[in-house]
């Protein structure tokens, strides 16, 4: 999927506007080539700049106001104004070694570790079920996508219900199959919280995972499939062997593309539980969001989110060195 | 004469592997409309019903006096949403795969990143902004949020379209005398029409969906979408299932029928999105 439309990259943009100067007829073209060619520039700084205008208003200054923030002694004073006090290196010195915000970077970690494991297993193994043919599989393949399409908040909400203690359809199923021997309060006790979130999640991500497996599963030539199969390779050894490597640049972007969803989730928390009972859920977004919008220390969400931010952005040469055919200019993505 | 049986019963069982997975994914949402129509005294009784139990209107009847505003709230905030992306990355798209400009390589960096960026550092700073500039409570604001979810996507999904048209055609039309805008309006937007629709879907789904931005940047004096109204059907200690479960089928509704209606868009959109960011 990578890397294909290499080829193409020269030829659909950096001549494409040399190229169009040419066929003019020279008697005809009055202006000279200069002129011509700046109006188009402006033509197209003109259609770029809403673009680049709201990217600086809505990533480029609250990304800049949050790093000022983050070092400012903040209190609900100090909104209307544009400046606080300064402070230092106080707001991250409180974050290091604030027990809950520990608490729940490390708690980021393991819900966006455990999330991807089983989200890329899951929706591997349906991307390879769907992958065969079967009775209903174009259905069954337009449907598994329904998670991905409803509202993040709602899901929580709909997880909540499922797992209530007394009445939620997952207890009465555990305990249909004797799973269970008595009801489970998978939203109510701090060891199970976070696992609830965890399953809520995993269920939300597999077709993302699903989705974009299958197709670079589709794109593995049949011959080499057929070759492999001629040559003896059993069923693994094709998976692993043939697939694997193949689709290897897909499988890079996915989990990527899958950490920097997964460290963002917020929706999902505050709907299911709220990141209780005793912080036991909370996550890094939902306790920078307690910190600035319940408890009023913006400056202290502040400085957790520059945390979140950093943690995300890690990815970001990788994230730009897989995306660099769409950055050279190629065809982007395939359709 | 083994071998077609066999791969038979494989197939069925494949179907059946399929379909065991296709009912954890839908269970959920089927819960919530079974749980939409039970009574309140039903879904107090500690019993989950599988078919609805004496069913009745009675959430819906509560939800629809309570929350229809939220819906239409939720409803223009999605199409403003879509439109404010359109407006945008159209344009945008278009300059960034036709014309050789030198920020080219930046912008299309800034939005590989902006994609990355999560929403609760965004909005704890536009909630600070906004208040300066008076657009806490207020439609504007929270549509200008929600394009931070929509924006960098649509672009980049148009962007890989245009790279697909050739560049003969814009041509052809400016050796006939046509602008560039004109050009754009007559020859490039007919012809990304799919596209364009497929990128309206997504940020119609995101401003709809969207529940963070309407978290921090309406304070509930104001305009509230069904996303908060269902927030604060949650109490902490006693939630209201019955109208949260009406509510939550309410919000489901954008879903299904774009599922059922823009399908087509919604397959390429995923896969064109996410690959390349």
């Amino acid at each position: 999927m990578s890397g294909k439309t290499h080829s193409h990259a020269g030829v659909s943009e950096p001549q494409g506007t040399a190229a169009a100067m040419r066929p003019r007829p020279a008697g005809g073209d009055r202006q000279p080539r200069l002129s011509a060619r700046k109006k188009r520039q402006l033509a197209g700084w003109l259609f770029l700049s809403p673009a680049i205008a709201y990217l600086l208003f809505a990533f480029f200054l609250p990304i800049v106001y949050n790093l000022m923030l983050s070092f400012e002694r903040t209190s609900p004073a100090t909104i209307a104004k544009f400046a606080a006090p300064f402070a230092g290196l106080a707001n991250y010195h409180f974050i290091f070694h604030d027990p809950t915000t520990l608490k729940a970077i490390i708690q980021t970690f393991e819900f966006t570790g455990g999330s991807l494991f089983f989200q890329f297993i899951i929706g591997f193994a349906l991307a390879l079920l769907f992958g065969t043919e079967f009775p209903g599989s174009t259905l069954g393949r337009s449907l598994v996508i329904v998670p991905w399409l409803l509202p993040l908040f709602v899901t929580g909400v709909m997880f909540k219900f499922l797992f209530q203690a007394e009445g939620g359809a997952v207890n009465q199923v555990l305990m249909a199959l004797g799973l269970a021997h008595h009801p489970i309060d998978w939203l109510n006790s701090p060891h199970l919280a976070l696992w609830t979130v965890l399953i809520a999640n995993i269920w939300l991500g597999v077709p993302f995972f699903t989705v974009l497996l299958y197709s670079a599963i589709q794109d593995v030539p049949t011959e080499v499939m057929e070759a492999a199969t001629i040559d003896g390779a059993g069923p693994w050894q094709r998976l692993f062997l043939v697939i694997v490597p193949i689709i290897l640049p897909v499988i890079e972007v996915v989990l990527l593309l899958g950490f920097v969803f997964t460290v963002k989730v917020f929706d999902l928390v505050i709907g299911l539980t709220g990141g209780g009972p005793a912080n036991s859920s909370q996550l890094i977004t939902t306790w920078s969001y307690n910190l600035s919008f319940q408890q009023f220390s913006f400056g202290e969400g502040a400085a957790l989110n520059n945390v979140l931010l950093a943690l995300a952005l890690i990815c970001s040469p990788l994230y730009l060195w897989l995306g660099r055919d769409s950055l050279r200019g190629s065809s982007g993505a395939d359709r | 004469m083994t071998r077609p049986q066999r791969s038979t019963a494989v197939r069925w069982l494949r179907a059946l592997a399929a379909a065991v997975a296709l009912v954890v994914v839908l269970f959920p949402v089927y819960a919530i409309i079974v749980g939409s129509f039970e009574s309140t005294e039903t879904l107090f009784s500690g019993t989950f019903y599988w078919l609805p139990h004496r069913a009745t209107l009675e959430n819906y009847v509560t939800v629809f006096r309570a929350q229809s505003g939220n819906v239409l709230t939720s409803l223009f905030v999605a199409v403003g949403t879509a439109l404010l992306a359109l407006a945008v990355a159209v344009p945008a798209a278009y300059a960034l795969s036709k014309y050789r400009l030198r920020v080219t390589v930046v912008i299309v960096s800034s939005l590989l990143i902006a994609q990355i960026v999560p929403s609760i550092v965004l909005a704890t700073s536009l909630f600070i902004i906004f208040h300066w500039i008076h657009l806490v409570n207020t439609f504007v604001g929270l549509v200008l949020a929600d394009g931070t979810y929509a924006i960098p996507f649509a672009i980049l999904v148009l962007r890989a379209f245009f790279f697909s048209l050739p560049n003969e055609l814009m041509d052809a039309a400016r050796v006939d005398g046509a602008s560039e805008w004109t050009t754009f309006r007559r020859i490039v937007l007919p012809l990304a029409r799919s596209a364009v629709i497929t990128v309206a879907v997504f940020a119609f789904l995101n401003g709809w969906g969207d529940f963070i931005f309407a978290l921090t940047i309406l304070n509930g004096a104001g305009i509230e979408p069904i996303t908060l109204g269902i927030y604060t059907y949650l109490g902490n200690y006693s939630t209201d299932w019955g109208a949260v479960m009406a509510a939550s089928a309410f919000a489901l509704v954008p879903a299904g029928v774009m599922l059922v209606v823009a399908q087509r868009y919604i397959a390429s959109g995923l896969t064109a999105g996410s690959i390349k960011g």
